[in-house]
């Protein structure tokens, strides 16, 4: 009798995680994602693209509607950590219909490719568009070497 | 099936490369009171001039164009050029004439007041 029951109990399980499924759909349904990124991507930091223009790293992070004094940048060795934080701009007395955006707080880490020389870091914040120009250390800067 | 094929193909080159930016929707908040309606949607990276906000037959489009630049040797790429764009439908009640945008650190904000006839009025009842 008692193992019948936790058939049921079962069953019923497997009906609750494919309730739980369905629902995740919808919130997913009309979210933007980039073609070949992965579902989620964006809950897990703000997107970020990263040249390297031989004398210097150049990271881009997408952070829209994040304020200059909400991000803080942390730089120790070639260890480069980013956190910010995104509140919400809806001001007081409006009712909201529609919460996309939402407010949240990120990190982001990276370990860079080269030593950086940290004097010589350069962020600016731009429609929305974080740029860091972190200049190399002098090692790890190619050089031209002349045949002789 | 082969045959078929050679017909369609055009005899002249076409030089001209056509470029596919992919379009995604951007996030957006919208938030109302009795004075107009609020749309904050997020365009990390498009320049004030590449913003187009259209409004017609009740229909607002957004279309915001972004490129991104690369410098040197890509090492990755998470985002690239985009074209966000995304369409509402607007309640008679806006006043068109009255809309207005601003853009602020990758966030389009666009206001739209509601015209006097739907705004809300307090009656008030005169004393015979």
């Amino acid at each position: 009798m008692w193992t019948r029951m936790r058939d049921f109990d079962r069953m019923f399980q497997a009906m609750d995680v494919l309730q739980s499924r369905l629902n995740g759909l919808f919130q997913y349904y009309d979210r933007p994602r980039l073609p070949g990124a992965v579902w989620g991507l964006s809950e897990s930091g703000p997107r970020a693209n990263m040249y390297d223009t031989g004398d210097n790293i150049e990271i881009r992070l997408e952070v829209p509607g994040v304020k200059r004094e909400d991000l803080s940048i942390k730089l120790q060795g070639n260890y480069l950590e980013i956190k910010g934080e995104r509140r919400a701009d809806t001001p007081e007395g409006y009712t909201s219909h529609r919460r996309e955006r939402g407010e949240s707080t990120f990190t982001r880490s990276f370990t860079l490719p080269a030593d950086v020389d940290a004097a010589k870091v350069e962020a600016t914040l731009r429609d929305g568009i974080l740029t860091l120009v972190l200049s190399k250390a002098e090692p790890a800067k190619p050089k031209q070497i002349l045949i002789s | 099936m082969n045959e078929r094929q050679d017909i369609a193909v055009r005899d002249e080159q076409l030089n001209e490369r056509k470029v596919q930016v992919p379009v995604v929707a951007p996030l957006v908040d919208i938030a109302e009171n009795d004075q107009e309606i609020l749309l904050y949607a997020d365009m990390p990276g498009v320049d004030r001039k590449d913003i187009s906000i259209n409004i017609d037959n009740g229909r607002l489009s957004l279309s915001g164009l972004r490129e991104v630049k690369p410098v040197g040797a890509v090492s990755w790429e998470e985002f690239g050029d985009i074209e966000y764009r995304r369409t509402f439908s607007v309640p008679q009640t806006i006043d068109v004439g009255a809309v207005h945008a601003e853009l602020k650190d990758g966030v389009l904000l666009l206001h739209l007041p509601k015209s006097e006839a739907a705004k809300p009025r307090q009656i008030e009842i005169k004393t015979a």
